[in-house]
């Protein structure tokens, strides 16, 4: 069953993000912030990480992208480089961003516009890992 | 102008008509700041001593000779003349000589003359600045505010979303219905929160001060990129045809950005399933033209000249989807900005297509 990482400080969007991946059979985890999503990453180690890019907290879902995907090959995430993230947004808050797997300015492989329709969703996490 | 051109002009000016070595602008201030330096023209600001008495303040006080400790040092004698208007006392205006030659009377006439003008320009520069001032602060607490409504609505949305698409089990009819009139509503709100957003990003200030050269064609793809699920949700088709170099023209990535993403989305939007958006770029030798066209429900033609005011909609527009008319206004105020120009051809039930003419930056060899 492939593992899905949430990572977003607003209970009820995760709520509406976890229902339809459960219902098709991905395990969800949850981490509540940047920091717990560095931690957790490695206990769980997901197959595909929901990345809100707004949290609140010290370390925002942009860093933690940059983080992950830092080519610095002594980088301790070296090993989780491969995970794809998929980048929970909102496009008028973001209409300046540019993105792309392998991008220095927002490396992420996707997309999902808030607010989320469950479809959508679906039809992107397949697309990244299947399943 | 804003106020410190005007009271560069006034300085330099007041030089020049009193035969003088040097001038300054000195303005009060307000309550909490104190007495500053304006302008200077031929002599340091930092050499000037300010005076902040009460008498310097009286709107009364006549043009009069400055004393000794009043005129910066290397000048042998100054006249001052108080800039007053309506009834007020701004500040006042001083020339200096460094040769001791007292000025005459109607020197001292002139420089009454050029007082009264001057501080009349700039009354009118602080009353702009306290103005813009105001307006970029109303523009950023909108901008709060907005983000803020922003948040809880798109949870909402996804939640009722999920219940919509039998996420939280099977509905009855009536609660289907229910859900999709709430789905309803929360739609209006998100877009209405979004153009007042648009609304509010295009009237800040920091916008305008952002300005830089940004590629046309990088901004479009974006738009693009951004809106393609949107347009695949909906089962309609989003062709770019791309320009073959990339065209720069002056602006702020962030405004060039809302135009093809406004133009873009409002295409998506009121086109049907089935139907087509299609983004052409084409360059003259001065300019870029980015066209949008829709296989939509078309402007009907007495709604054309309303189309870029401020809330105003289309009567077909309001009864196929939800909006508030901000949208094309904010479009127009930005293309504007940035030396452009926005048309707009459409037939009502064929299409409608919005044409973006930019001066572009630097000459180039390709034409489409």
């Amino acid at each position: 069953m492939p593992k899905i990482l949430i990572v977003d400080d607003d209970p009820d969007m995760v709520m509406a993000l976890r229902m339809p991946l459960e219902a098709n059979g991905y395990e969800v985890s949850v981490a509540a912030s940047g920091e717990e999503c560095l931690q957790q990453i490695r206990v769980i180690e997901p197959d595909l990480i929901i990345l809100d890019v707004m949290m609140e907290t010290t370390t925002s879902g942009f860093q933690v992208s940059l983080q992950l995907r830092s080519p610095d090959p002594e980088s301790e995430y070296a090993a989780y480089r491969h995970i794809p993230i998929l980048m929970l947004t909102a496009i008028h808050t973001t209409t300046s961003l540019r993105f792309g797997p392998d991008e220095a300015y927002l490396p992420v492989d996707d997309f999902v516009d808030k607010p989320v329709d469950p479809d959508t969703l679906l039809k992107k996490v397949r697309a990244l890992i299947g399943g | 102008m804003d106020l410190s051109q005007v009271s560069d002009r006034l300085a330099s000016a007041a030089a020049k008509v009193l035969e003088a070595d040097a001038a300054a602008v000195l303005l009060w201030g307000g309550a909490e700041s104190g007495p500053g330096v304006a302008a200077a023209h031929g002599v340091a600001a930092e050499a000037l001593p300010l005076t902040d008495s009460r008498e310097a303040r009286d709107v009364r006080l006549p043009v009069a000779e400055l004393e000794q400790q009043a005129l910066p040092p290397g000048f042998a004698t100054g006249l001052a003349a108080p800039l007053r208007h309506d009834g007020q006392s701004l500040g006042a205006l001083h020339v200096y000589r460094s040769r001791p030659a007292p000025f005459r009377p109607d020197e001292a006439g002139r420089l009454q003359a050029l007082a009264e003008l001057g501080a009349a320009t700039i009354a009118l520069a602080q009353e702009e600045a306290h103005l813009e001032r105001v307006e970029a602060s109303k523009a950023q607490f909108i901008r709060v505010a907005t983000h803020e409504l922003r948040s809880p609505l798109a949870v909402a949305q996804s939640l009722v979303r999920n219940v919509l698409k039998g996420y939280a089990g099977a509905l009855t009819d009536p609660q289907r219905d229910l859900f999709a009139r709430i789905s309803g509503r929360l739609d209006f709100l998100e877009s209405l929160v979004n153009d007042l957003l648009d609304l509010a990003a295009s009237r800040a200030p920091e916008l305008a001060e952002r300005e830089e050269p940004v590629v046309v064609n990088s901004s479009v793809g974006r738009a693009v990129l951004l809106l393609l699920p949107r347009a695949e949700e909906k089962g309609v088709a989003l062709i770019i045809e791309p320009c073959c170099e990339e065209l720069a023209v002056r602006a702020s990535e962030e405004g060039l950005d809302r135009i093809f993403v406004n133009l873009v989305g409002n295409a998506i939007k009121y086109t049907p399933t089935g139907g087509r958006v299609t983004v052409t770029m084409s360059r003259t030798e001065e300019e870029i033209q980015v066209r949008v066209a829709d296989t939509g429900i078309g402007i009907p033609a007495e709604a054309l000249p309303h189309l870029f005011e401020e809330f105003y909609r289309a009567p077909n527009a309001r009864r196929f989807a939800v909006g508030t008319g901000i949208g094309l206004s904010v479009v127009k105020e930005l293309v504007e900005r940035y030396h452009g120009r926005i048309e707009v051809e459409s037939a009502e039930g064929q299409g409608t297509t919005f044409t973006v003419t930019l001066p572009v930056l630097g000459a180039g060899s390709c034409r489409l």
